[in-house]
């Protein structure tokens, strides 16, 4: 491949790939993000090239055949898309794939068994883009994954690939400085900065050299869109920050990658290869004057190594620990050089805004938070995975429409939102839009987008002492709050859940929330107090029985609840007695069980097991 | 060196910009507690959290660790408001709870009204003994010294310099930096008859050839020697009879 060195040639080449591309071929894409390739994807991309051979047909005559990003419905994968009829197959096994070539690629049948049901309403739907799961996404930031091969820069730019990148070279850097701003992009990484004022303030410190930096440490647990963009649109990644590098007059850029995810990296790497050899990356870019390269470099592995302080350090090949950030990176950053750090999804954000401009972007969201934003959606809910929406919609519409409502029918309690150092919003919130200054105002924040559903049988106090208990462990010891308040905050939370809860113990531990929150070094520890304020504001109650009451009423916590049979419901089915790891169940056949408390260490398989709900836990 | 008028509680007074807030306000007679900062070592402090000021500037205010608050024009810094004392008095009684047994934090401490903290205090394989985790002595050993002897090891509580592997370190030359470093005097440094511990080492003491007392390492003086170039007959005598 000779290097692209004008615009002109860049367009003659899309037109070449364009043409090449046989429209309408009946085509199958497989998804090879992280999810579907871990429950099986590899064996049937196999089966189907397999298959499509033994059919004598061709591929790329006959028939398409791809392999892509993550849909973000991993749960149900391996996923498989037939194209031009946009029908999804869900958990599909190689044993299927003959079926599937014959009836629905060679032919045009629905095989029913592979379609998405409605657990609601029984019905099946074929169609992606009529999933609940697909039907509400407004997908901006994950608007090529899925359809491109992350492997083909062809792909990519059948999709309007590096055009950004060829527009903002015909602007002036500052005015994509002002376009970046006009769109109201805010960062994607947690805090929800101005993305443009963060560029501005860099491109206005003098210096003779300047970084660019993507944050892809994504080290909250559950959160995975980060990676399926690096993994499924590499270059989206790579033009954002080409585009950035030239608005604020880096010469370098670094990607951070974290360490787990070694298909990002593979994939960054091919493409950054790909990106080189075009042009799009190196001396003369598009034969501009402004040149441009990106290194990757893989994370330290611990959580606060995402924080900015820590990942620069950490990109010095020092010790990825904070500093304090009084003097700000876009000032003194990488080697202590005016530094812009922006997150994946931000940098995925900028090519669209510069190709479709600012006021299209700044059409989606809400007064004070513009565009989309991709959530993980976990947790008791339907429907599973990564969603992409534009800001402001409600927690309601998120659970409901998208996620299907609550599993097994169950009450919707709250959502926890923004990682382990975000906080809890009550059901009684849930009308409340998801943006950034709502969430935060509403106690919790946005952090990177996680979003965890929690029916009426979870413990908010259980759930506390769980992110606070895991930001113990990730507190990296270099200040006092953080480090030794942290774990006096999970002593507490674990005395109220174990029954020695004490009458002031909130009050001790809003305390700790307030001494955490003004005198923490970093962000790890000044937002730790989330998940306990949160909690208290809308759970107090809650901390409450668990004091005064000696009671759980989600009924949880081991030692403040009892397991019991009810007489009247009992059938003598004596299923519990079996099942009983403790064999501490006794009754006759057909008679009325009964649970030696003393033994039951009330792992609740009996409850789980009843066929009759005749089991109490109070 | 830009001389600029900041205010610190309510005071005018001259400071370099740039300069730590602490340094500032040490330089007009103010105190405020710190334990993490050595002024000779630009990357100390921000630690401990002892030494939390309230800084207001561009109209906004904030909790901020004056040791390595940069200032700037248009500072204004209150060293004692009720939330500072509030809040400092919240990190001492944590600072507390990790080193019981340490002399300074206790009295520090007990300044603020706390005489035994309301949390558990670590103890058994949590016990560091005096040591907050400063790094103030892997900074000096590192950036002073020059023989990155020691570094800081593990997270979290756990968070304690070491040697590496906690193995006799072959690059330690005894020369105590780190002991006289540490705020708490956490660091253990024995001299007993010509022969210094530390670190689990012992080194042999170099005499002074005037008063014959002992006084240096002789690792020390061989470092010195190969790194500065310096005369090794310098060593003879100790500083007080050069
Ligand atoms: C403990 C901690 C962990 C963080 N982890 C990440 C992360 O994994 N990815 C990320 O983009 N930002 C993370 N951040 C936020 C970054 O510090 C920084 O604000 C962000 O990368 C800036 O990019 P943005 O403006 O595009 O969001 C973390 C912050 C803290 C305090
Ligand atoms: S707040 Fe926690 S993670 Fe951040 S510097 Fe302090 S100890 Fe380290
Ligand atoms: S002296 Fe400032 S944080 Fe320790």
């Amino acid at each position: 491949m000779k290097a692209i060195t004008s615009f002109e040639q860049l367009e003659g080449y899309r037109e070449r790939v364009k043409a090449a591309q046989k429209k309408d071929l009946p085509s199958v894409l497989i998804c090879f993000g992280t999810g579907c390739q871990a429950n099986g994807a590899v064996a049937v991309a196999e089966a189907f090239r397999e298959e499509i051979e033994r059919k004598g047909l061709k591929v790329d005559v006959n028939v398409g055949f791809k392999t892509t990003g993550c849909h973000g419905y991993c749960e149900n994968g391996p996923l498989v898309v037939l194209r031009p009829k946009d029908v999804l197959y869900l958990k599909v096994k190689p044993k299927d794939v003959p079926e599937i070539v014959e009836k629905s690629l060679v032919g045009s049948e629905i095989i029913e068994k592979l379609v998405y049901k409605d657990v609601n309403t029984g019905e099946s739907v074929a169609q992606y883009h009529e999933i609940p799961f697909y039907k509400y996404q407004k997908r901006i930031a994950l608007r090529n994954i899925g359809n491109v091969d992350p492997r083909s820069i062809d792909d990519y730019l059948l999709c309007d690939g590096y055009k950004g990148l060829a527009r903002a070279l015909t602007m002036r850097p500052e005015d994509i400085v002002s376009e970046v701003e006009k769109s109201g992009l805010r960062g994607r990484g947690g805090g929800g900065f101005p993305t443009g004022t963060k560029w501005r303030s860099c491109r206005a410190v003098d210096s003779d050299v300047r970084y660019v930096m993507c944050n892809g440490d994504e080290g909250d647990p559950g959160a995975f869109m980060d990676r399926s963009i690096m993994e499924g649109d590499p270059h989206s990644v790579i033009e954002g920050m080409i585009i950035g590098g030239y608005a604020v007059g880096a010469k370098q850029g670094y990607i951070y990658v974290r360490d787990e995810y070694p298909l990002a990296v593979k994939n960054l790497q091919a493409a950054l290869a790909d990106a080189r050899a075009m042009g799009f990356l190196g001396e003369n870019i598009l034969g501009s004057d402004f040149s441009f390269d990106i290194r990757i470099s893989r994370g330290g592995g611990a959580f606060v190594c995402g924080e900015s302080s820590a990942l620069m350090r950490s990109l010095e090949g020092k010790v990825g620990e904070p500093r304090a950030k009084y003097i700000r990176s876009v000032e003194k950053g990488l080697y202590d050089k005016p530094s812009v750090l922006n997150n994946v999804e931000t940098w995925n954000n900028i090519p669209v805004i510069i190709r479709n401009g600012a006021d299209w972007y700044a059409s989606f969201g809400t007064r004070g938070s513009k565009g989309t934003k991709v959530f993980s959606l976990v947790g008791k809910v339907n429907n599973t995975g990564l969603v992409e929406v534009p800001m402001g919609i409600s927690i309601r519409e998120l659970v409901e429409k998208i996620g299907g409502g609550v599993l097994n029918g169950k009450k919707f309690k709250a959502v926890q939102t923004g990682g382990p150092s975000g906080g809890c919003i009550p059901d009684s919130e849930a009308d409340l839009p998801v943006d950034f200054d709502s969430l935060t105002q509403a106690g919790s924040m946005m952090g990177s987008g996680g979003i965890i559903v929690m029916d009426e049988n979870t413990c908010m106090v259980d759930v506390a002492k769980y992110f606070i208990g895991f930001l113990v462990e990730e507190s990296c010891g270099k200040c006092t709050p953080c480090r030794d308040g942290l774990p006096r905050m999970h002593r507490i939370l674990s005395d109220i859940t174990e029954g020695r809860g004490r009458e002031e113990d909130i009050e001790t531990l809003t305390e700790l929330c307030d001494v955490l929150t003004c005198a923490a070094l970093c962000g790890l520890g000044s937002s730790a107090a989330n998940p306990v304020l949160s909690t208290v504001r809308y759970f107090r109650d809650e901390y409450e029985a668990h004091i005064r009451d000696g009671k759980c009423p989600a009924g949880v916590c081991k030692s403040l609840i009892t397991y019991s049979i009810d007489a009247a419901a009992c059938t003598g089915c004596t299923l519990c007695a079996k099942k009983c790891p403790q064999q501490c169940i006794t009754g006759e056949r057909k008679g009325a069980h009964v649970i030696d408390a003393s033994a039951c260490i009330k792992c609740g398989v009996c409850k789980d097991v009843c066929n009759f709900d005749a089991v109490r836990v109070e | 060196m830009e001389k600029i008028t900041i205010i610190i509680d309510g005071k005018q007074v001259e400071a370099v910009k740039d300069q730590p807030v602490l340094m500032a306000a040490r330089e007009n007679g103010i105190d405020i507690p710190a334990l993490c900062h050595h002024p000779e070592l630009e990357s100390s402090g921000g630690s401990c959290r002892v030494c939390l000021v309230e800084a207001v500037q561009g109209g906004r205010s904030r909790i901020v660790t004056s040791c390595n608050y940069p200032v700037r024009a248009g500072l204004e810094v209150n060293t004692s408001t009720d939330q500072v004392m509030k809040i400092r008095k919240g990190v001492l009684e944590l600072l507390l709870c990790r080193v019981p047994d340490s002399e300074v934090v206790r009295g520090l401490a007990s300044k603020y009204g706390i005489d035994e903290p309301r949390f558990f205090k670590d103890e058994g394989e949590n016990n560091r003994y005096k040591c907050i985790a400063c790094s103030l002595c892997t900074q000096v050993c590192e950036d002073v010294v020059g023989v990155s002897a020691i570094s800081m090891q593990n997270r979290g509580v756990e968070k304690a310099p070491g040697t590496p592997f906690h193995k006799d370190s072959q690059a330690c030359i005894g020369c105590g930096a780190c002991a006289y470093a540490c705020p708490t005097g956490a660091i253990s440094m024995k001299d007993s008859k010509g022969v210094r511990t530390i670190w689990g080492r012992k080194f042999k003491m170099a005499a002074c050839s005037v008063c014959g007392k002992p006084y240096i390492p002789q690792a020390q003086v061989d470092w010195i020697v190969k790194t500065t170039g310096k005369d090794r007959a310098f060593f003879d005598k100790c500083p007080d009879h050069r």
